[in-house]
Protein backbone atom coordinates (compact mmCIF):
# COMPACT_ATOMS: atom_id res chain seq x y z
CA UNK A 1 0.00 0.00 0.00
CA UNK A 2 1.26 3.47 -0.88
CA UNK A 3 2.49 5.58 1.96
CA UNK A 4 0.11 8.43 2.74
CA UNK A 5 1.24 12.02 2.64
CA UNK A 6 -0.57 15.14 3.66
CA UNK A 7 -0.76 17.46 0.68
CA UNK A 8 -1.51 21.11 1.27
CA UNK A 9 -1.92 22.87 -2.02
CA UNK A 10 -2.66 26.47 -2.97
CA UNK A 11 -2.87 28.14 -6.38
CA UNK A 12 0.85 28.79 -6.35
CA UNK A 13 2.55 26.16 -4.21
CA UNK A 14 2.23 22.74 -2.66
CA UNK A 15 3.48 21.13 0.52
CA UNK A 16 3.75 17.34 0.65
CA UNK A 17 4.73 15.96 4.01
CA UNK A 18 4.63 12.60 5.72
CA UNK A 19 2.23 12.83 8.71
CA UNK A 20 4.82 11.54 11.17
CA UNK A 21 7.08 14.45 10.23
CA UNK A 22 4.54 16.97 11.51
CA UNK A 23 5.07 17.86 15.16
CA UNK A 24 2.23 20.33 15.52
CA UNK A 25 0.28 22.98 13.67
CA UNK A 26 -0.66 26.17 15.46
CA UNK A 27 -3.14 28.82 14.46
CA UNK A 28 -1.81 32.27 13.63
CA UNK A 29 -4.78 34.47 12.87
CA UNK A 30 -6.13 33.37 9.50
CA UNK A 31 -2.97 31.35 8.83
CA UNK A 32 -1.20 28.42 10.45
CA UNK A 33 2.35 27.52 11.32
CA UNK A 34 3.33 23.93 10.62
CA UNK A 35 6.25 22.84 12.80
CA UNK A 36 8.19 19.97 11.28
CA UNK A 37 10.34 17.29 12.88
CA UNK A 38 13.43 18.87 11.28
CA UNK A 39 12.73 22.01 13.36
CA UNK A 40 11.62 23.96 10.30
CA UNK A 41 8.41 25.98 10.49
CA UNK A 42 6.25 26.57 7.45
CA UNK A 43 3.53 29.18 7.21
CA UNK A 44 0.36 27.79 5.65
CA UNK A 45 -2.21 30.16 4.21
CA UNK A 46 -5.11 28.15 5.60
CA UNK A 47 -7.09 28.33 8.79
CA UNK A 48 -6.59 25.55 11.32
CA UNK A 49 -10.10 24.17 10.73
CA UNK A 50 -9.32 23.80 7.02
CA UNK A 51 -6.10 21.93 7.82
CA UNK A 52 -8.05 19.64 10.14
CA UNK A 53 -10.47 18.88 7.31
CA UNK A 54 -7.57 18.12 4.94
CA UNK A 55 -6.06 15.72 7.48
CA UNK A 56 -9.37 13.94 7.94
CA UNK A 57 -10.16 13.76 4.21
CA UNK A 58 -6.70 12.74 3.03
CA UNK A 59 -5.52 10.50 5.83
CA UNK A 60 -8.85 8.98 6.90
CA UNK A 61 -8.51 6.92 10.06
CA UNK A 62 -4.74 7.41 9.96
CA UNK A 63 -5.54 11.02 10.74
CA UNK A 64 -6.09 9.92 14.32
CA UNK A 65 -2.37 10.46 14.68
CA UNK A 66 -3.42 14.06 15.19
CA UNK A 67 -5.42 15.63 17.98
CA UNK A 68 -7.08 19.01 17.75
CA UNK A 69 -6.64 20.91 21.02
CA UNK A 70 -8.92 23.90 21.36
CA UNK A 71 -9.12 26.45 18.61
CA UNK A 72 -5.43 27.02 18.27
CA UNK A 73 -3.58 23.72 17.99
CA UNK A 74 -3.30 20.39 16.20
CA UNK A 75 -0.66 18.11 17.63
CA UNK A 76 0.93 14.84 16.61
CA UNK A 77 0.13 12.47 19.47
CA UNK A 78 3.38 10.54 18.95
CA UNK A 79 5.34 13.51 20.25
CA UNK A 80 3.42 14.14 23.45
CA UNK A 81 6.17 14.08 26.03
CA UNK A 82 4.99 16.12 29.01
CA UNK A 83 1.68 17.56 30.19
CA UNK A 84 1.35 19.93 33.11
CA UNK A 85 -2.25 20.97 33.66
CA UNK A 86 -1.55 23.56 36.32
CA UNK A 87 0.96 25.51 34.27
CA UNK A 88 -1.02 24.85 31.06
CA UNK A 89 2.12 23.42 29.50
CA UNK A 90 2.43 20.73 26.85
CA UNK A 91 5.85 19.65 25.65
CA UNK A 92 6.11 17.92 22.29
CA UNK A 93 9.40 16.16 21.80
CA UNK A 94 11.02 13.12 20.20
CA UNK A 95 13.45 13.24 23.13
CA UNK A 96 16.31 13.42 20.67
CA UNK A 97 16.34 16.27 18.20
CA UNK A 98 13.53 18.65 19.09
CA UNK A 99 11.48 19.93 21.99
CA UNK A 100 8.62 22.38 21.58
CA UNK A 101 6.58 23.84 24.41
CA UNK A 102 3.04 24.93 23.67
CA UNK A 103 0.21 25.94 25.95
CA UNK A 104 -3.46 25.05 26.04
CA UNK A 105 -6.35 25.44 28.43
CA UNK A 106 -6.33 23.42 31.64
CA UNK A 107 -9.52 21.59 30.72
CA UNK A 108 -8.18 20.62 27.30
CA UNK A 109 -4.93 19.36 28.81
CA UNK A 110 -6.86 17.41 31.41
CA UNK A 111 -8.85 15.74 28.64
CA UNK A 112 -5.66 15.01 26.73
CA UNK A 113 -4.05 13.48 29.81
CA UNK A 114 -7.14 11.32 30.39
CA UNK A 115 -7.11 10.21 26.76
CA UNK A 116 -3.45 9.19 26.86
CA UNK A 117 -3.96 7.35 30.16
CA UNK A 118 -7.04 5.57 28.83
CA UNK A 119 -5.27 4.51 25.64
CA UNK A 120 -2.34 3.17 27.65
CA UNK A 121 -4.67 0.81 29.50
CA UNK A 122 -6.58 -0.40 26.41
CA UNK B 1 -14.58 19.25 1.61
CA UNK B 2 -16.92 19.42 4.56
CA UNK B 3 -16.15 21.88 7.31
CA UNK B 4 -15.15 20.72 10.76
CA UNK B 5 -17.43 21.41 13.69
CA UNK B 6 -16.46 24.32 15.87
CA UNK B 7 -14.32 23.49 18.84
CA UNK B 8 -13.94 25.34 22.12
CA UNK B 9 -10.62 26.03 23.77
CA UNK B 10 -11.46 23.61 26.56
CA UNK B 11 -12.12 20.71 24.18
CA UNK B 12 -9.98 18.22 22.32
CA UNK B 13 -10.84 16.08 19.30
CA UNK B 14 -9.06 13.13 17.76
CA UNK B 15 -8.96 13.80 14.02
CA UNK B 16 -10.04 10.94 11.76
CA UNK B 17 -11.45 8.96 14.67
CA UNK B 18 -14.06 6.26 14.18
CA UNK B 19 -16.63 8.62 15.62
CA UNK B 20 -16.36 10.82 12.57
CA UNK B 21 -16.63 7.79 10.28
CA UNK B 22 -19.72 6.56 12.02
CA UNK B 23 -21.39 9.90 11.63
CA UNK B 24 -20.61 9.83 7.93
CA UNK B 25 -22.08 6.36 7.35
CA UNK B 26 -25.30 7.26 9.11
CA UNK B 27 -26.01 10.07 6.65
CA UNK B 28 -28.55 7.98 4.66
CA UNK B 29 -30.67 7.57 7.80
CA UNK B 30 -31.02 11.31 8.09
CA UNK B 31 -32.00 11.49 4.42
CA UNK B 32 -34.76 8.92 4.97
CA UNK B 33 -36.00 10.81 8.03
CA UNK B 34 -35.99 14.09 6.10
CA UNK B 35 -38.00 12.63 3.19
CA UNK B 36 -40.46 11.01 5.64
CA UNK B 37 -40.84 14.35 7.43
CA UNK B 38 -41.58 16.19 4.18
CA UNK B 39 -44.21 13.59 3.15
CA UNK B 40 -45.94 13.75 6.56
CA UNK B 41 -45.84 17.54 6.39
CA UNK B 42 -47.55 17.60 2.97
CA UNK B 43 -50.28 15.16 4.17
CA UNK B 44 -50.99 17.24 7.29
CA UNK B 45 -51.05 20.48 5.30
CA UNK B 46 -53.51 19.05 2.78
CA UNK B 47 -55.79 17.81 5.56
CA UNK B 48 -56.03 21.21 7.19
CA UNK B 49 -59.04 23.44 6.32
CA UNK B 50 -58.05 26.20 3.93
CA UNK B 51 -58.41 29.62 5.51
CA UNK B 52 -59.65 32.27 3.09
CA UNK B 53 -57.53 35.35 3.38
CA UNK B 54 -59.30 38.63 2.62
CA UNK B 55 -58.06 40.12 -0.61
CA UNK B 56 -56.45 43.45 -0.07
CA UNK B 57 -55.66 45.45 -3.13
CA UNK B 58 -53.43 48.36 -3.83
CA UNK B 59 -50.87 47.58 -1.18
CA UNK B 60 -47.50 48.54 -2.53
CA UNK B 61 -45.23 45.57 -2.14
CA UNK B 62 -41.59 46.49 -1.82
CA UNK B 63 -39.66 45.56 -4.93
CA UNK B 64 -36.60 43.40 -4.76
CA UNK B 65 -34.37 46.42 -4.97
CA UNK B 66 -36.46 48.82 -2.91
CA UNK B 67 -34.92 49.97 0.31
CA UNK B 68 -36.99 48.83 3.24
CA UNK B 69 -36.24 50.97 6.25
CA UNK B 70 -37.64 48.31 8.56
CA UNK B 71 -34.95 45.84 7.58
CA UNK B 72 -31.85 46.39 9.63
CA UNK B 73 -28.67 44.41 9.72
CA UNK B 74 -28.53 42.36 12.86
CA UNK B 75 -25.22 42.26 14.71
CA UNK B 76 -23.52 38.87 14.68
CA UNK B 77 -24.36 37.03 17.89
CA UNK B 78 -21.29 35.75 19.67
CA UNK B 79 -21.35 32.47 21.52
CA UNK B 80 -21.05 33.40 25.20
CA UNK B 81 -17.85 32.30 26.88
CA UNK B 82 -19.83 31.32 29.96
CA UNK B 83 -20.77 27.67 30.43
CA UNK B 84 -21.93 27.88 34.03
CA UNK B 85 -25.54 27.50 35.08
CA UNK B 86 -27.12 30.24 37.12
CA UNK B 87 -27.35 29.33 40.79
CA UNK B 88 -29.55 32.19 41.92
CA UNK B 89 -26.54 33.58 43.79
CA UNK B 90 -23.73 35.86 42.78
CA UNK B 91 -20.48 34.17 41.77
CA UNK B 92 -17.59 34.44 39.37
CA UNK B 93 -17.12 31.72 36.78
CA UNK B 94 -13.42 31.19 36.19
CA UNK B 95 -12.42 29.86 32.79
CA UNK B 96 -9.07 29.60 31.12
CA UNK B 97 -7.99 29.55 27.55
CA UNK B 98 -4.95 30.18 25.42
CA UNK B 99 -4.85 32.70 22.63
CA UNK B 100 -1.72 33.14 20.51
CA UNK B 101 0.18 31.07 23.09
CA UNK B 102 -0.84 33.48 25.86
CA UNK B 103 -2.54 31.66 28.74
CA UNK B 104 -5.52 33.70 29.85
CA UNK B 105 -7.76 33.52 32.90
CA UNK B 106 -11.29 34.74 32.27
CA UNK B 107 -13.53 35.88 35.10
CA UNK B 108 -17.21 35.86 34.15
CA UNK B 109 -19.53 37.44 36.71
CA UNK B 110 -22.99 36.01 37.35
CA UNK B 111 -25.74 37.86 39.23
CA UNK B 112 -23.29 40.57 40.19
CA UNK B 113 -23.48 44.24 40.86
CA UNK B 114 -20.37 46.30 40.04
CA UNK B 115 -18.94 49.25 41.92
CA UNK B 116 -15.71 51.12 42.53
CA UNK B 117 -14.02 51.59 45.87
CA UNK B 118 -11.24 53.94 46.92
CA UNK B 119 -8.80 52.99 49.67
CA UNK B 120 -7.57 49.71 51.10
CA UNK B 121 -10.23 47.11 50.43
CA UNK B 122 -11.40 44.93 53.32
CA UNK B 123 -10.04 41.50 52.51
CA UNK B 124 -12.24 39.89 55.16
CA UNK B 125 -15.50 41.21 53.73
CA UNK B 126 -17.30 38.07 52.49
CA UNK B 127 -19.76 40.13 50.45
CA UNK B 128 -16.99 41.16 48.04
CA UNK B 129 -16.96 38.37 45.48
CA UNK B 130 -14.45 39.96 43.15
CA UNK B 131 -11.83 42.65 43.74
CA UNK B 132 -9.07 44.01 41.53
CA UNK B 133 -7.38 47.37 41.18
CA UNK B 134 -8.92 49.70 38.62
CA UNK B 135 -7.51 53.18 37.97
CA UNK B 136 -3.93 54.42 38.13
CA UNK B 137 -2.54 56.50 40.96
CA UNK B 138 -0.04 59.27 40.28
CA UNK B 139 3.39 58.53 41.69
CA UNK B 140 4.12 62.20 42.49
CA UNK B 141 1.08 63.27 44.47
CA UNK B 142 -0.95 60.09 44.89
CA UNK B 143 -3.91 61.49 42.97
CA UNK B 144 -6.14 59.37 40.75
CA UNK B 145 -5.13 59.50 37.09
CA UNK B 146 -7.96 60.55 34.80
CA UNK B 147 -11.59 61.29 35.48
CA UNK B 148 -13.04 59.29 38.34
CA UNK B 149 -16.53 59.22 39.85
CA UNK B 150 -17.29 57.37 43.07
CA UNK B 151 -20.98 56.82 43.76
CA UNK B 152 -21.92 60.08 42.06
CA UNK B 153 -19.06 62.07 43.53
CA UNK B 154 -16.37 63.22 41.09
CA UNK B 155 -12.95 62.67 42.69
CA UNK B 156 -10.75 63.44 39.70
CA UNK B 157 -10.98 65.11 36.31
CA UNK B 158 -8.77 64.99 33.31
CA UNK B 159 -8.07 63.02 30.19
CA UNK B 160 -4.77 61.27 30.38
CA UNK B 161 -6.26 58.04 29.11
CA UNK B 162 -9.00 57.71 26.54
CA UNK B 163 -10.52 54.43 27.67
CA UNK B 164 -13.38 54.60 30.13
CA UNK B 165 -15.62 52.35 32.17
CA UNK B 166 -18.93 53.64 33.47
CA UNK B 167 -21.14 51.81 35.93
CA UNK B 168 -24.57 53.37 36.03
CA UNK B 169 -27.62 51.60 37.45
CA UNK B 170 -25.73 48.30 37.36
CA UNK B 171 -25.00 48.68 33.67
CA UNK B 172 -21.34 48.55 32.75
CA UNK B 173 -20.26 50.48 29.65
CA UNK B 174 -16.72 50.26 28.30
CA UNK B 175 -15.54 52.54 25.53
CA UNK B 176 -13.02 54.94 24.09
CA UNK B 177 -13.72 58.67 23.81
CA UNK B 178 -12.15 62.02 24.62
CA UNK B 179 -15.35 63.16 26.22
CA UNK B 180 -18.07 60.88 27.42
CA UNK B 181 -21.49 62.03 28.62
CA UNK B 182 -21.39 59.00 30.91
CA UNK B 183 -19.10 60.96 33.23
CA UNK B 184 -21.86 63.48 33.89
CA UNK B 185 -24.50 60.76 33.97
CA UNK B 186 -22.50 58.89 36.60
CA UNK B 187 -22.44 62.02 38.76
CA UNK B 188 -26.18 62.48 38.34
CA UNK B 189 -27.20 58.87 38.97
CA UNK B 190 -24.91 57.89 41.85
CA UNK B 191 -22.82 55.92 39.39
CA UNK B 192 -19.14 55.17 38.94
CA UNK B 193 -16.65 56.12 36.25
CA UNK B 194 -12.93 55.64 35.71
CA UNK B 195 -10.45 56.04 32.89
CA UNK B 196 -7.71 53.70 31.74
CA UNK B 197 -5.67 52.79 28.69
CA UNK B 198 -7.93 51.54 25.89
CA UNK B 199 -6.99 48.13 24.50
CA UNK B 200 -9.83 47.27 22.13
CA UNK B 201 -12.23 49.71 20.51
CA UNK B 202 -15.16 48.19 18.59
CA UNK B 203 -13.22 45.01 17.90
CA UNK B 204 -10.10 46.89 16.75
CA UNK B 205 -6.78 46.77 18.56
CA UNK B 206 -5.74 50.08 20.11
CA UNK B 207 -1.99 50.64 20.09
CA UNK B 208 -0.44 52.03 23.25
CA UNK B 209 3.05 53.42 23.38
CA UNK B 210 3.83 51.83 26.73
CA UNK B 211 6.60 49.27 26.53
CA UNK B 212 7.59 46.44 28.80
CA UNK B 213 5.89 43.25 29.88
CA UNK B 214 3.72 42.59 32.87
CA UNK B 215 0.76 40.53 34.03
CA UNK B 216 -2.08 42.24 32.17
CA UNK B 217 -5.70 42.60 33.21
CA UNK B 218 -8.63 44.20 31.43
CA UNK B 219 -12.33 44.74 31.83
CA UNK B 220 -13.98 43.73 28.59
CA UNK B 221 -17.28 43.74 26.77
CA UNK B 222 -17.83 40.78 24.49
CA UNK B 223 -21.19 40.96 22.78
CA UNK B 224 -22.70 42.49 25.90
CA UNK B 225 -21.04 39.97 28.23
CA UNK B 226 -18.84 41.81 30.74
CA UNK B 227 -15.68 39.92 31.63
CA UNK B 228 -12.35 40.41 33.29
CA UNK B 229 -9.48 38.85 31.37
CA UNK B 230 -5.98 38.52 32.76
CA UNK B 231 -2.79 36.96 31.48
CA UNK B 232 -1.00 34.27 33.44
CA UNK B 233 2.30 35.28 31.87
CA UNK B 234 3.92 38.68 31.50
CA UNK B 235 2.88 40.22 28.21
CA UNK B 236 3.25 43.46 26.28
CA UNK B 237 0.29 45.78 25.82
CA UNK B 238 0.20 44.96 22.13
CA UNK B 239 0.19 41.18 22.53
CA UNK B 240 -2.44 41.37 25.26
CA UNK B 241 -4.67 43.62 23.17
CA UNK B 242 -4.24 41.31 20.16
CA UNK B 243 -5.23 38.31 22.29
CA UNK B 244 -8.36 40.18 23.41
CA UNK B 245 -9.25 40.97 19.79
CA UNK B 246 -8.76 37.31 18.87
CA UNK B 247 -10.95 36.32 21.83
CA UNK B 248 -13.74 38.32 20.19
CA UNK B 249 -13.73 41.21 22.64
CA UNK B 250 -15.55 44.29 21.36
CA UNK B 251 -14.29 46.86 23.87
CA UNK B 252 -11.66 46.60 26.57
CA UNK B 253 -9.74 48.88 28.83
CA UNK B 254 -6.76 48.10 30.98
CA UNK B 255 -6.91 47.60 34.74
CA UNK B 256 -3.88 48.64 36.71
CA UNK B 257 -2.27 46.50 39.33
CA UNK B 258 -0.45 43.77 37.47
CA UNK B 259 0.68 41.77 40.46
CA UNK B 260 -1.54 43.51 43.01
CA UNK B 261 -3.72 41.41 45.25
CA UNK B 262 -7.30 40.57 44.34
CA UNK B 263 -9.68 37.65 44.34
CA UNK B 264 -12.66 36.01 42.70
CA UNK B 265 -15.23 33.81 44.44
CA UNK B 266 -16.59 30.86 42.48
CA UNK B 267 -20.03 29.18 42.52
CA UNK B 268 -19.01 26.99 45.46
CA UNK B 269 -18.08 30.04 47.50
CA UNK B 270 -14.36 29.30 47.21
CA UNK B 271 -12.21 32.41 47.02
CA UNK B 272 -9.46 32.31 44.38
CA UNK B 273 -6.83 34.92 45.18
CA UNK B 274 -4.45 36.35 42.62
CA UNK B 275 -1.46 38.67 42.80
CA UNK B 276 0.87 39.28 45.68
CA UNK B 277 -0.92 39.04 49.06
CA UNK B 278 1.66 41.24 50.79
CA UNK B 279 0.34 44.73 51.51
CA UNK B 280 1.74 47.34 49.08
CA UNK B 281 4.92 49.02 50.31
CA UNK B 282 3.53 52.46 49.67
CA UNK B 283 0.01 52.98 50.99
CA UNK B 284 -1.79 55.10 48.43
CA UNK B 285 -4.93 56.57 49.90
CA UNK B 286 -6.40 56.89 46.43
CA UNK B 287 -5.86 53.31 45.37
CA UNK B 288 -9.04 52.20 43.63
CA UNK B 289 -10.71 48.85 43.19
CA UNK B 290 -13.34 47.38 40.96
CA UNK B 291 -15.61 45.35 43.21
CA UNK B 292 -18.36 42.88 42.49
CA UNK B 293 -21.03 41.91 44.97
CA UNK B 294 -24.11 39.75 44.68
CA UNK B 295 -27.02 41.60 43.16
CA UNK B 296 -29.52 42.43 45.89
Amino acid sequence: MLKKYLIISTATDLVRIAPERIVFISSDGNYCNLVQADNETRLLTFQLGQIETMIRDQLGTEGNLFIRIGRGLIINRNYIYYINIQSQKLILSDVARFTHTVSASKEALKQLKDLIEKEAIE
Amino acid sequence: MSKEKDIRDDEIRVIGSDDGQRKKSQGWKWLVLLVAGIVIGIIVWQALPVKQEPIVEDIAEPGYFDHDSNIQEQPIQKTPLSHAEETGHGFVEIADTTINDIPLQIYIPHQMSFSLYVGAVDRNDPSILYAAQAADVRADNGGIVGAFVLKGEPLAWGLSKKGYCAIINDTVTIGVADNSPLFEEATEKQGYFFRQFPLVDNGQLVENELKGKSIRRAICDRGGEILIVETLTTESFHDFAQALVDLGIDNAIYMVGSNSYGWATDADGVRHPFGNPDPPKKKWKNISYLLMKEKP
